[in-house]
């Protein structure tokens, strides 16, 4: 089939893969050591910037989850846990045994949900702003209600510098709109109650075995510092750092920092592309 | 034609805090004792319905001052002991919102075996905002609406040995109803705004009632009608459709205007909530979304007056009218009027009747009831056939 495509991520290629009776949207780009990248709330499109600064020195591997962008949904997988399941088991379709991986927001809990079940299957872990852990404790929340709040405050919130045109919903052309609509759906599928957490993953973080390392935005307006701590806590062998002038979305307000960071923890060299 | 009095029993003397009247309102806008008040106020209506004769239509909502029944069957329940002749519709029962449909059908049975029989049953989706309090899942709405349904006529219609229900959704060991039913099962109704959903509860030959949907009722009946006459091989009676509308009757026209805007206040607070509240993530089906937003929507459905153009978020009382949402003048004026409406639209023998709404006081409401009652519901009984210009022979 004609490969769609996405604006900002023209450096790449998209293609569809037909994998256990269902396509998987798969963005790759570059060449160097293999990179899986597990997009966040704001979707594959979200992540254009960081990924162009990844694909520079790894081989990108960017899939869309099921029911996010042109993922299509599964009937079987309606929680991070089985997209823990369907990641290893794709990572063996893509032949990626053990690739670096990173994991922003939504994405850093799938991450967490794949190594927690099989934490040889990373050189490395980089967290950025993730979600997953309990996100609040009876009447204290640790992470904003993103489904209480109105599109224009969430678009504010969610990072420092401007809203991407995404969350501008109603410009959007009708494939970018209904991508957007699928991102809102796949989100309240795996994020509705509890709300954007796994309340089991804490106990599990420890078998995460790989150098790992847990970004956050210093201006982060989403998560809160008690919430950052709590990761800190829940996954003592991680690195934490917190990156300047970024919010939530750290990975779009500070894409090179982000992408620097990931490539100190590999040992990877950062070279031109 | 039936006519069911209906209110929404609403709180308010709210309705001047700005803002949402739903979802976020803070409770220590409520004073109890005035809430008290008012929730007597709207039962002691209800039982004067059941002394004139007209039927009661009861609904819930939460969270919110438009709307203090909070349960369909808690209302229902003091009207089942209170009351002596009416039937009972609750209308409705939001299923996708509860999580413990065995708990509905225990609730329906009580009430139906302690009134006698009389109940009425509407199971209706739930509304959309209502997701936040309920806290169900958004996704999945309509499959766990359909398997909710299923569970609760099974034990609503089960006369031999217990059974037990493992579902998508729902989960029991052992389901029994003690007390059962007296009506195994009382009669169901369902709610629609389109053809296609009421094509739906046409095929089940349960009631539809469309609400305040103006001119639109007439296809949302025809889209009953010709989906009942395919299953069942004959036309649906008046009896399966209903319509809902606010009416203001008084013995002058001039009177009966000025109870039309103390009502007035049903429309204005009913629309006052944030869009991220109306449409929550992952509860319309991403191609609904998608047409709505190219079609520059979000703003929710507006009925039409009978030139085309859509009545204004503050229409007048005269728009509404035309419209066909809302019915006022003197008994004649509003028997022509819905006699109009009932012709217009193909014919219903349900009229889902907010007698009192808004702002609209007690005495008011006893004289506006009483009126419809004693002059309105008479002649509406002996209302003939809508002339039809549908065919069914072709259907099915």
């Amino acid at each position: 089939m004609a490969s769609p495509s996405i604006a900002g991520l023209e450096f790449g290629s998209l293609s569809m893969v037909d994998f256990r009776g269902a396509d998987v949207e798969l963005f790759t780009a570059g060449s160097g050591d293999p990179l899986l990248f597990l997009h966040g709330l704001d979707g594959l499109e979200g992540a254009a910037g960081l990924l162009e600064e990844l694909a520079r020195s790894y081989s990108v591997h960017a899939p869309s989850h099921p029911g996010f962008g042109g993922s299509p949904r599964r009937g079987e997988i309606d929680r991070a846990s089985d997209l823990g399941y369907f990641y290893l088991d794709f990572l063996d379709r893509l032949e990626l045994g053990a690739p670096v991986i990173v994991g922003t927001s939504f994405g850093g809990w799938v991450a967490a949900e794949i190594l927690t079940k099989e934490p040889a299957r990373a050189a490395s872990l980089t967290l950025v702003s993730p979600l997953g852990l309990k996100t609040a404790d009876r009447r204290e929340q640790y992470v904003a209600d993103i489904f209480m709040l109105s599109r224009q405050e969430l678009a504010q919130r969610m990072q420092q510098g401007d809203p991407a045109p995404l969350q501008n919903i109603m410009d959007l052309p009708e494939e970018q709109l209904r991508r957007a609509m699928c991102n809102d759906e796949a989100m309240s599928l795996y994020g509705w109650t509890p709300y954007m957490c796994n309340p089991k993953l804490a106990g599990r973080l420890h078998r995460i075995t790989c150098p790992a390392q847990i970004l956050w935005g210093a201006e982060d307006a989403i998560a809160t510092r008690a919430y950052h701590q709590a990761w800190a806590a829940a996954m003592p062998q991680a690195e934490t750092a917190i990156i300047a002038d970024a919010g939530f979305r750290l990975h779009a307000d500070q894409p090179a920092a982000v992408a620097a960071r990931i490539a100190a923890l590999a040992g990877a060299r950062k070279e031109p592309a | 034609m039936d006519i069911w009095q209906f209110t929404e029993q609403a709180y308010y003397p709210a309705f001047e805090v700005p803002g949402n009247m739903r979802v976020t309102l803070p409770q220590h806008h409520c004073d109890p004792v005035t809430a008290r008040q008012l929730l007597n106020r709207y039962l002691d209506e209800y039982m004067l319905a059941d002394e004139l004769g007209l039927n009661i239509m009861i609904n819930e909502h939460h969270a919110a001052a438009t709307c203090m029944s909070t349960s369909c069957m808690t209302t229902m329940a003091i009207l089942a002991r209170q009351t002596q002749k009416a039937r009972l519709l609750a209308l409705g029962i939001p299923l996708a919102n509860r999580s413990n449909p065995l708990r509905v059908a225990e609730e329906i049975a009580m009430a139906d075996c302690l009134s006698g029989g009389r109940t009425e049953i509407g199971f209706v989706k739930g509304a959309s905002y209502e997701l936040f309090m309920s806290n169900r899942q958004p996704t999945g709405f309509m499959d766990r609406f359909w398997e909710a349904y299923e569970l609760i006529m099974a034990a609503l219609t089960n006369e031999g040995e217990t059974f037990s229900w493992e579902g998508e959704y729902f989960h029991y060991r052992t389901a029994a109803l003690w007390p059962r039913p007296i009506q195994q099962p009382p009669p169901i109704w369902m709610t629609a705004s389109s053809p296609s959903s009421a094509a739906t509860y046409g095929k089940l030959g349960a009631v539809c009632a469309t609400f305040l949907s103006g001119t639109v009722a007439r296809s949302v009946f025809s889209g009953y009608r010709q989906a009942y006459a395919a299953q069942f091989g004959h036309a649906a009676r008046r009896d399966r459709l209903a319509y809902l509308c606010l009416v203001a009757c008084a013995k002058d026209r001039a009177e009966a205007f000025r109870r039309a805007e103390k009502m007035k206040s049903y429309f204005t607070t009913a629309a006052r909530l944030e869009p991220q509240f109306r449409n929550p993530l992952g509860f319309n089906p991403v191609e609904a979304n998608v047409k709505m937003l190219m079609s520059g929507g979000g703003g929710g459905f507006r009925p039409r007056m009978r030139n085309g153009k859509t009545v204004p978020a503050d229409g007048s009382i005269e728009e509404y009218m035309d419209a066909g949402l809302y019915f006022v003048g003197t008994p004649d004026d509003v028997y022509q009027q819905i006699a109009r409406f009932h012709d217009e639209v193909g014919g219903f023998g349900h009229l889902l009747m907010m007698g009192q709404a808004g702002e609209l006081d007690h005495a008011d409401t006893v004289d506006n009831l009483t009126l419809v009652a004693t002059e309105v519901a008479p002649r509406l009984k002996e209302l003939p056939e809508a002339e039809l210009d549908v065919r069914y022979e072709g259907v099915g």
